[in-house]
């Protein structure tokens, strides 16, 4: 059977929320293998969402927030930023490809940028093949 | 987790019409959804946000004895308010209630009605796992500063300015420049009426001026802004370079638009050809009551071009709604100054809608104007200077798209119909009162159609010509809609606020004080005594991030708790792992 990758992302959503949903009212097409959670900044996303989402066999991370600058909360997005790099050491100590974790700034008016991102995240997830977390959690049975 | 009495869910999938149902289907996602644990009722409907789907979920409340709603419908950018206020009126508390995005991020974005379908089934399966862990929130309520800040004192700022204040109520307005009236100032007469500019102009500045409520500030404009709707604070730099604090409860921008900078169309001239000039510096000829060349010459041959940098992939692909008939004032107010010269209309499409402009298109027609088309997208008019002697002084090179011929006109004078665009400080507004901008660096307004002046900012209002390219008729509408909402919110004394604040556990903290460095609104401070951080609950704004950055997890961002989260995740992977 084809591997259809699980992608949770993470949303702020003054920018990138809205840039999500004006995808939707331009009737933009792109895959369906995003899972939305809402946040009210990217500020707000603690690692261990990131890892919670692995750990439950998300084959991909994404995190979205507000271009530089932009923060509805003025600088959430470079505390995210500083994290995510952070984040992306951890992951891979974890055993989990860093490619697998992508933060990307989506402002509310970019739905295109969107839509092509869940399509190119997809399709990067796709060539990674399934996380390997999956069989590690099973076979430990943690 | 506080104590919780056992989860009693209530879940409905709305159809939207066949917006949903048509690439989801509702009937699988509500039957595979009733299975999960304390879901006690599981239902569709045509459309949720009805009166008749709002009583469908308030009589399940009461019969079913739900204390948790579920809706998977819309963004909760449109419908959460709607829906948290039917638990309200229920008894419930609003805040035990998530919605599921499955229009704009599901049935609206794939073509594959299998994924959808599951997309939406794992979607509602994470809200229902977070709602268990919902806690009812109390609302705040907020007294209300009854003065209001005007961003612009063009016709739309200095409309807004006056009917809050004709209520009675302080108005502070702020104009970058040292005078009042914006683009209209330029005008000579206004279409499609042919009134004068001025005499309307004037009566409006002299009324803003001398009005006993209106302040207003020149050569000044906002940097920053504290606070909330109800509450905002400013520092403006007044004129004599003083500092001066500004109190008030609510915003109206209305920064209006400039004019395209015609240069950029290369094979146009401006800036190069002496004789071809803008409508804006067209204005300001008529205003002189004499049209004439820049050697001072009575031009016999004059010609407007429509669309300068607008419709154009190029420059900007909007349309910038205004300058065809404006155009059309040109040629009339041309014609009848020159009566025996040659008046030409080069248009890409001919825009005269609107009240009395189509009757306007017609009437000008019939004065002996050319009008003529080209090809806006593939191939713009040229304009060069004639060398040879005895020739006109300009000639426009153009295919005429109806006949396919190309052809070729003389020209003493053009007058070039440039686009509006954005202010190049827009982001800075935008980003002093927290607002959003399209890409076309409009403001971004809440609701195209059912809240075209309110933005996703409480107490922040757009209206004009920075909401998007418009005639004086529709900005005035705006300022006035805008002025009447302001009003009503006054008048109400006070608003609920969001209250997703963060809070300490005191048991929790280490005293580290790590949140204190992150907060951006400097909303946390340090109880010396009891040696933990202590959050100030009305500077907080609730962005989350004291709550991702604490060591010891004893930040709790309301509404947004850890547990809340973690819990959406776990239920919609769970549920991803299960249809796999
Ligand atoms: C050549 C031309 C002719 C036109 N003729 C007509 C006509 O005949 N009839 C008609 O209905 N419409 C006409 N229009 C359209 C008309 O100009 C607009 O409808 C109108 O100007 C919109 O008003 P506004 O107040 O929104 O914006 P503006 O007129 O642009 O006013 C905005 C004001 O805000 C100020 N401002 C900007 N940024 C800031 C800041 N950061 N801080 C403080 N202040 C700031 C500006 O200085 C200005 O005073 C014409 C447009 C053009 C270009
Ligand atoms: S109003 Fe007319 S001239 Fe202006 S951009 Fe639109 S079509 Fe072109
Ligand atoms: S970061 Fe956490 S532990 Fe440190 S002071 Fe703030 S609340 Fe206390
Ligand atoms: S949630 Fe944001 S604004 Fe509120 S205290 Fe924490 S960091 Fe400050
Ligand atoms: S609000 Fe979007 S990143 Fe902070």
């Amino acid at each position: 059977m084809e591997f259809n990758p699980t992608i949770v992302a993470f949303l702020c959503n003054w920018c990138s929320y809205t840039g999500a949903d004006l995808a939707g009212t331009s009737r933009m097409k792109y895959k369906p293998n995003v899972r939305v959670i809402r946040v009210m900044c990217s500020g707000r996303v603690d690692p261990t969402f990131v890892y919670k989402s692995f750990r439950e066999g998300a084959d991909g991370v994404l995190i979205c927030g507000c271009h530089p600058g932009d923060c509805h909360y003025q600088e959430g997005n470079y505390k995210c930023l500083r994290r995510f790099k952070l984040m992306k050491k951890y992951i891979t100590q974890m055993g989990i490809e860093p490619a697998r974790l992508h933060l990307e700034w989506i402002s509310a008016s970019e739905g295109k940028q969107f839509a092509e991102l869940i399509d190119s995240m997809t399709a990067r997830i796709k060539e990674l093949g399934p996380s390997k977390i999956k069989t590690v959690v099973e076979t430990l049975a943690i | 987790m506080r104590s919780m009495e056992e989860a009693r869910i209530g879940v409905y999938v709305c159809w939207c019409g066949n917006n949903i149902a048509k690439m989801v289907d509702v009937e699988l996602v509500t039957e595979l959804i009733g299975k999960l644990p304390h879901v006690v009722v599981s239902k569709n409907y045509k459309y949720m946000c009805s009166d008749p789907g709002q009583e469908l979920i308030a009589e399940d409340i009461l019969e079913h004895n739900l204390n948790r709603v579920v809706v998977a419908a819309c963004s909760p950018r449109i419908h959460e308010l709607t829906f948290r206020k039917v638990l309200e009126k229920s008894g419930l508390n609003p805040y035990l209630f998530e919605m599921a995005n499955i229009r704009e991020q599901d049935s609206w974005v794939h073509d594959n009605r299998e994924a959808a379908t599951r997309k939406a089934v794992e979607l509602v399966a994470g809200a229902i796992s977070r709602v268990q862990y919902h806690e009812p929130l109390d609302k705040r309520s907020v007294g209300i500063n009854p003065a209001t800040l005007v961003i612009g004192g063009g016709v739309a700022g200095m409309s807004a300015a006056l009917e809050v204040a004709n209520a009675g109520r302080e108005v502070y307005l702020l104009e970058k420049t040292e005078q009042l009236g914006g683009m209209v100032s330029h005008f000579d007469l206004t279409f499609p009426y042919l009134y004068d500019a001025d005499k309307m102009l004037e009566v409006m500045i002299r009324r803003t001026i001398n009005h006993p409520h209106i302040k207003v500030f020149y050569n000044t404009t906002i940097s920053e802004v504290h606070g909330y709707i109800g509450n905002f604070e400013t520092t403006i730099q007044s004129d004599s370079n003083q500092e001066q604090t500004l109190t008030f409860g609510n915003i109206i921008v209305a920064t209006g638009l400039r004019p395209f900078d015609a240069s950029r169309v290369g094979q146009y001239g401006y800036g190069r050809l002496p004789n071809v000039i803008t409508s804006v510096e067209f204005e300001d000829l008529l205003r002189t009551g004499q049209v004439r060349t820049k050697e001072g010459n009575i031009p016999q041959n004059i010609a407007i071009i429509h669309c300068v940098g607008s419709r154009n992939t190029e420059f900007h692909e909007y349309c910038s709604r205004t300058c065809c008939q404006v155009a059309l004032k040109f040629a009339n107010q041309l014609r009848s100054l020159l009566p025996d010269s040659n008046i030409y209309d080069l248009y890409a499409d001919m825009r005269a809608f609107g009240k009395g402009c189509e009757e306007l298109y017609t009437a000008t027609s019939k004065k002996e104007i050319i009008f003529m088309m080209f090809d806006q997208q593939h191939e713009l008019p040229q304009i060069i200077k004639s060398v040879a002697p005895g020739d006109p002084p300009m000639l426009i090179f153009f295919r005429e798209k109806i006949s396919g011929l190309g052809l070729e006109i003389p020209a003493d004078m053009i007058i070039l119909m440039v686009g509006m665009e954005a202010h190049p400080d827009v982001k800075d507004i935008a980003h002093a009162v927290g607002i959003s901008i399209c890409s076309n660096a409009f403001f971004i307004e809440k609701h195209p159609k059912l809240d075209p002046v309110a933005t996703t900012t409480s107490g922040v209002y757009i209206v004009g010509n920075c909401q998007g390219p418009k005639g004086i008729p529709d900005s005035v509408a705006q300022a006035k809609a805008a002025a009447a909402r302001v009003l009503a919110t006054i008048n109400q004394g006070s608003v609920h606020v969001e209250v997703t604040t963060a809070e300490v556990n005191e048991t929790l903290c280490c005293g580290c004080q790590t949140c204190i460095m992150v907060c951006p609104y400097t909303a946390i401070h340090y109880d010396r005594e009891k040696k933990v951080s202590v959050v100030n609950e009305v500077l907080c704004k609730g962005c989350g991030t004291c709550g991702s950055t604490c060591p010891t997890g004893a930040i709790r961002s309301k509404h947004f708790t850890d547990q809340q989260i973690l819990s959406q995740i776990d239920g919609l992977m769970k549920m991803a792992l299960k249809i796999e």
